[in-house]
C-alpha cells in the first residue's frame, strides 16, 4: 500500500515539473462495489495528479471497469469519497462528470455514424449554444486537434472513419468538453500498431497540456512506455501501486497475479499433413464493388498454423467471414478437407468442423442480453447434444455451460447470468471457449487475446498450439507482429486484400514483413 | 449507438445480479426478472389510475365513486366477469403473438387485420361446412382463421424480405385492407339480406363455441387463449426456433454469425403472430357475435399491441395484462353508467399505464435477457 510520503516522492516523467510536487487533480477513497455476492471493488483508493498518466493494471474481471464507471458517474458505489479538484464528487451523473472535468472514453464509441465529425462533437453540448455555430465549433476542433496532433477533420462523416480516428473524435469531444482527466478503457486493444503508437503520442500531449490520464491496458509494454505510475488491482482491491521507474514487466505481472507467466511458450517439431484448408482465387467485393480481397490462395495444413499478419482494414474481416460463410466469395474455391464448401451455409460449414472467432466490433460474437451458458450454446444449439429434435436440453446446455466455465476460467457465479454482467476479458473468454471448445478441424482466429489479461492471453496461446499439436488447423490473423511471429508456423501479409505468399517461420525476415504491413512491399 | 449519458445514474442490475443462494434460484427459474417486472407493471398502473383522476376530478366527478363502479361493472357478478373474460380473451391471443414477434425486433402492428381477416374465413367455413359434426365444423372453422391471419401476416413478411419495405408499414397498412375486405363481404356474398346492416346470417348453433359453464356466457376460447400461451412461453425459451428469435432479436449480426436466417426467423414468426390474431379473430366471432358484423376487430389490433409491451413481450406476463385490459373496458361502460363518467377515461388509465411502464422498461431495456 502507498503511504503519503512515497506519494510525494512520486517522480512524473514531465521534465519541467520533475522536482516540484504536482498538484492533486482526483483523489477517489474506500470505493466499495458489490453486484450480489461479487464484490466488484473492496475500498479501492486511487489518486491521479495533475498531468501524470495512472496506469490501471489488473486481470479480466479485477474491477478496473467498475472503478472507472464510479468514477464517470455511470454506477453508484455502495461506499466512498470521490475528492476532484477539490470538490466532492457524490451521486453524480455522467453529465455533471463532465461538467467537473472528466472526459470518458469507451470502448464502444457513442457517435453518430451519419453525421460529421462536427455534428458529433456539437450533439448534446450545452456549451454549443441554442442556435448551433458550425463553423465555430469545427475551427475549435481544428485548432484543439492541431494542439495534441489529432489529425481530425471536422467534416468528415463518421462513417467513413478508421476505428482509431473514431478514438480521437472521441478524444477532441471530451477535450473540448472542458475534460481534465481522461479515463481511457483498454483504448488500444483494438488498434493496429501504427495507431497505438499516435495514440501514445497523443498521450503524451496531453500531458504537456498539463491534462491527467487514467489509462487501463493489458499490455504491460504500452504501460511502461506512457505511464508515470501505475496502480494494480487485484479481485476488486489495489494490490501495488509504484511510480513508473521502479516497474518491471515481471513485477507488474507478479502484482497482478502472483504466478509466474515468464515460462516460454513450448512448440513442438511438426510433420507436416495434409490440407485442411485450401483457397483458390478467392475474389471478394463489396457493395460499392471496391474489390476487398483479390485473387487470394493459400492453404492450411493439419496441425499447422497459419499467421497472418496485416494493418486493420487490409481486407482481414472479408478474408475471415467470406471463409465462414457470412459473407458471400465473388469468385474463386474454399475447401474444407477437400470438399468444396464455397456456396455451403454457415450451419453447415459449423457441421463441417469450421469454427471462428471474430474481432467483435459490438454484439457479433456474443450477445450481452442472452446468458452465459446461451451463448456458449448459440452456434451449436441446433444440433446434438444441446438439441433433442426441435427441443433445446436446457440440462445439456448447463452442463456445457459449467464445464466451458471451469475449462476456460471465466469468472462468473454460474452459467445463467446474463453475458452482460461479466468483465469485458471474461465476455472474450466466452467466445474462446466456444470456438475453442468445439474441437474443430478448422479454427479462424481474428486477434483472439484482445482484451484478455496477460494470464489469460497465455491460456489461449497454450489451447491454440494445444489445438495444433492435435491436428487442426488453424488460420491465426493478427494486426500484432509479436503474436503472429509467436505462433506461426508459415506467415503470411495481408495488405490491400492481397496475401504473400506465406513463408516458414524460420525463414522470416522481420523488417520486410513490417514493411509489407505498412503496404511498401 | 450506445449513450453513456443516458445511462444516468440509474443502476438497475444490481439487484438483478442477485445473491447467490436466493437470488441465483430465483433467476435460473425466471422467477427474479418476473418479479420486478410484475413490480414494474402494477406501479405503472397504480400511476394511471391516480393520474386518470386528475380529469375525474375537473369534470367534477369523484373518482373513488368512478372507479367503484368501474370495479362493480367488472367483477360485479358472474354475468360481468364472464363478459369480461371473453372480452380478454381475443386481445392475449394477439398480444401472444406480438409479443413472439417483439421478441424476434420484428414490430407487427398488424393486429387488427389479422384478426378481420381471420374472423371472415372463420365465417365462411361457419356458413358453409354444411351438417360436419360440430366439433370438426368448430375446429375447421378456427384453423382456418388461423390460416388467414397467418397468410395475412406472411404478406408483410415477403414484402419486407423481397422489398425491403418496413413491416410497420405494410402491417399498418394491410390492417385497412384487411377491415374493408369484411366490409366488402358483408356488403355482398356473405351479407344478411335486408338486415339493414353489415352483418352475415346467424351460424348454426353446432359451430357456436361451447361455454364454459352452462347459463353463462363464457366460452372455451379462453382455455384456448390460456394454452397458446403456454406454448408460446415453452416454444422462446425451450425450441430451438424460440432461441433463434431470441438471438434474432439480441443481435442481427450474431444471429448472421451463428447461421440463423433472417428471413427464416420473420417468415416463421409473422406467420405465428398472424396465426394468433386470425385465431382470435375467429373465436371472436364463433364464441361472441355467433355471426361476422363490420367492425367486430375494432381496436382489437392496437389493444393486442399495447398488452404486449405492458407485458414487456413476456408471453406469461400478457395473460394479467390481457385480464387487466378487458376487465377494464368490461367496466367501463358500469362506469358510465352509473357515474356519468365517460368510458373513454378507461383508454386513458390504458395509455398511461403503456407510458408508464415503457418508462420503467426504457430505463432498464438494455438489462432484459433476451
Ligand atoms: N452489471 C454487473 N452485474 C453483475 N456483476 C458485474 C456487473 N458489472 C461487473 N460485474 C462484475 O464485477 C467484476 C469486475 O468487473 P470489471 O468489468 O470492473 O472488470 P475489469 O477489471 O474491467 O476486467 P476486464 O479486464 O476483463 O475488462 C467482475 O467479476 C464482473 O463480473
Ligand atoms: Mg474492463
Amino acid at each position: 500500500m502507498a503511504t503519503a510520503a512515497s506519494d510525494a516522492a512520486l517522480d512524473c516523467k514531465r521534465p519541467a515539473l520533475e522536482e516540484s510536487v504536482l498538484p492533486a487533480l482526483l483523489e477517489m477513497r474506500g470505493i466499495v462495489k458489490t453486484y450480489g455476492a461479487v464484490c466488484a471493488n473492496r475500498s479501492v483508493d486511487l489518486d491521479v495528479r495533475e498531468g501524470c498518466v495512472v496506469g490501471l493494471l489488473g486481470e479480466n474481471g479485477s474491477g478496473k471497469s467498475t472503478l472507472m464507471k464510479v468514477l464517470f458517474g455511470m454506477i453508484r458505489p455502495d461506499s466512498g469519497r470521490i475528492l476532484f479538484q477539490g470538490r466532492a464528487l457524490a451521486g453524480h451523473s455522467p453529465r455533471e462528470a463532465i461538467a467537473a472535468g472528466i472526459g470518458m472514453i469507451h470502448q464502444h464509441f457513442t457517435l453518430v455514424e451519419a453525421m460529421t465529425v462536427t455534428e458529433n462533437v456539437m450533439l448534446g453540448w450545452a456549451a454549443a449554444g441554442a442556435v448551433l455555430k458550425p463553423a465555430e465549433i469545427a475551427a475549435r476542433i481544428e485548432a484543439t486537434s492541431r494542439t495534441y496532433g489529432l489529425a481530425v477533420d471536422p467534416h468528415a462523416i463518421v462513417a467513413t472513419l478508421s476505428f482509431g480516428l473514431r478514438q480521437r473524435v472521441e478524444i477532441v469531444k471530451a477535450i473540448l468538453r472542458g475534460a481534465k482527466l481522461l479515463i481511457l478503457d483498454e483504448p488500444t486493444s483494438n488498434l493496429s500498431p501504427p495507431e497505438v503508437a499516435g495514440l501514445l503520442g497523443v498521450i503524451r500531449r496531453l500531458r504537456e497540456e498539463r491534462h491527467s490520464v487514467i489509462f487501463i491496458s493489458h499490455k504491460l509494454a504500452e504501460v511502461i512506455e506512457i505511464c508515470d505510475e501505475v496502480v494494480v488491482l487485484r479481485d476488486g482491491a489495489v494490490s501495488g501501486r509504484t511510480p513508473i521507474a521502479e516497474a518491471t514487466r515481471e513485477g507488474l505481472a507478479r502484482m497482478m497475479v502472483e504466478r509466474d507467466l515468464s515460462a516460454p511458450v513450448t512448440r513442438s517439431a511438426r510433420a507436416p499433413g495434409q490440407a485442411v484448408l485450401a483457397v483458390e482465387g478467392l475474389t471478394r467485393r463489396d457493395a460499392s464493388g471496391a474489390t476487398r480481397l483479390s485473387e487470394i490462395g493459400f492453404t492450411v495444413q493439419a496441425g499447422e498454423i497459419l499467421a497472418v499478419a496485416g494493418v486493420d482494414g487490409n481486407g482481414q474481416a472479408d478474408l475471415l467471414d467470406t471463409l465462414a460463410g457470412i459473407l458471400p466469395a465473388h469468385s474463386g474455391r474454399i475447401l474444407l478437407d477437400g470438399r468444396d464448401i464455397t456456396r455451403m451455409s454457415v450451419r453447415r460449414r459449423l457441421a463441417a468442423g469450421l469454427a471462428y472467432i471474430p474481432i467483435d466490433r459490438g454484439g457479433t460474437s456474443l450477445v450481452p442480453g442472452m446468458t452465459i451458458a446461451d451463448n456458449l450454446a448459440m452456434r451449436d444449439f441446433d444440433r446434438p447434444p444441446l438439441a433433442r429434435g426441435p427441443l433445446l436440453d436446457p440440462g445439456a446446455m448447463r452442463a456445457r455451460a459449467n464445464e466451458r466455465i471451469a475449462a476456460f476460467d471465466i469468472r462468473a457465479p454460474h452459467g445463467d447470468v446474463q453475458a452482460r454482467t461479466l468483465s469485458g476479458g471474461n465476455q472474450q473468454k466466452i467466445v474462446l471457449a466456444r470456438e475453442i471448445g468445439r474441437k474443430p478441424r478448422l479454427l479462424l482466429a481474428f486477434q483472439p487475446t484482445w482484451g484478455l489479461d496477460p494470464g489469460a492471453a497465455r491460456f489461449v496461446i497454450d489451447q491454440l498450439l494445444l489445438l495444433r499439436d492435435e491436428g487442426g488447423a488453424i488460420l491465426y490473423v493478427s494486426a500484432e507482429l509479436e503474436e503472429v511471429l509467436t505462433l506461426g508456423d508459415r506467415i503470411a501479409v495481408l495488405s490491400n486484400g492481397r496475401l504473400s505468399s506465406p513463408e516458414p517461420r524460420a525463414e522470416v525476415d522481420v523488417t520486410r514483413i513490417g514493411l509489407m504491413m505498412a503496404g511498401a512491399a | 449507438m450506445k449513450d453513456p449519458v443516458a445511462l444516468g445514474p440509474i443502476e438497475l442490475s444490481a439487484s438483478e445480479a442477485g445473491a447467490p443462494d436466493a437470488g441465483a434460484l430465483f433467476q435460473r427459474l425466471g422467477a427474479h426478472n418476473g418479479l420486478r417486472a410484475t413490480g414494474r407493471a402494477v406501479v405503472a398502473v397504480l400511476l394511471a389510475f391516480a393520474v386518470t383522476a386528475i380529469p375525474i376530478l375537473i369534470s367534477g366527478k369523484s373518482p373513488i365513486a368512478a372507479y367503484w363502479a368501474l370495479l362493480h361493472g367488472a367483477f360485479g357478478s358472474f354475468d360481468h366477469v364472464a363478459f369480461a373474460l371473453n372480452k380478454s380473451t381475443p386481445y392475449i391471443l394477439t398480444a401472444v403473438g406480438v409479443a413472439l414477434c417483439f421478441r424476434a425486433q420484428i414490430i407487427n402492428i398488424g393486429g387488427e387485420g389479422q384478426i378481420a381477416v381471420g374472423g371472415l374465413a372463420a365465417s365462411w367455413v361457419a356458413l358453409n361446412c354444411g351438417d360436419l359434426p360440430s366439433l370438426l365444423a368448430i375446429v375447421l372453422a378456427l384453423a382456418a382463421g388461423a390460416v388467414a391471419g397467418a397468410l395475412w401476416a406472411g404478406i408483410a413478411a415477403v414484402i419486407r424480405l423481397t422489398r425491403g419495405v418496413h413491416e410497420v408499414l405494410s402491417t399498418l397498412l394491410l390492417n385497412f385492407v384487411g377491415v374493408l375486405l369484411v366490409s366488402e363481404a358483408l356488403n355482398g356474398a356473405m351479407g344478411e339480406a335486408g338486415a339493414g346492416f353489415p352483418q352475415s346470417p346467424m351460424f348454426d348453433e353446432a359451430v357456436r363455441l361451447p361455454t364454459l359453464f352452462s347459463g353463462y356466457d363464457l366460452h372455451v376460447g379462453l382455455i384456448i387463449a390460456l394454452v397458446v400461451t403456454g406454448c408460446a412461453q415453452f416454444l422462446l425459451w425451450r425450441t430451438r426456433f424460440g432461441f433463434q428469435l431470441r438471438l434474432l432479436g439480441g443481435s442481427r449480426a450474431a444471429a448472421a454469425y451463428a447461421g440463423v436466417s433472417f428471413a427464416g426467423g420473420v417468415i416463421g414468426v409473422m406467420l405465428l403472430g398472424g396465426g394468433l390474431a386470425g385465431l382470435a379473430g375467429g373465436i371472436e366471432v364463433l364464441g361472441v357475435h355467433y355471426r361476422l358484423i363490420e367492425g367486430f376487430s375494432l381496436g382489437f389490433g392496437f389493444t393486442g399491441v399495447a398488452v404486449a409491451l405492458l407485458a414487456a413481450a413476456n408471453p406469461l406476463a400478457v395473460v394479467p395484462a390481457g385480464l387487466f385490459f378487458g376487465f377494464l373496458q368490461a367496466g367501463a361502460l358500469a362506469m358510465q353508467r352509473e357515474v356519468g363518467v365517460p368510458s373513454s377515461l378507461v383508454y386513458v388509465i390504458q395509455g398511461f399505464s403503456i407510458v408508464f411502464v415503457l418508462c420503467a422498461i426504457g430505463l432498464d431495456r438494455r438489462w432484459q435477457r433476451v
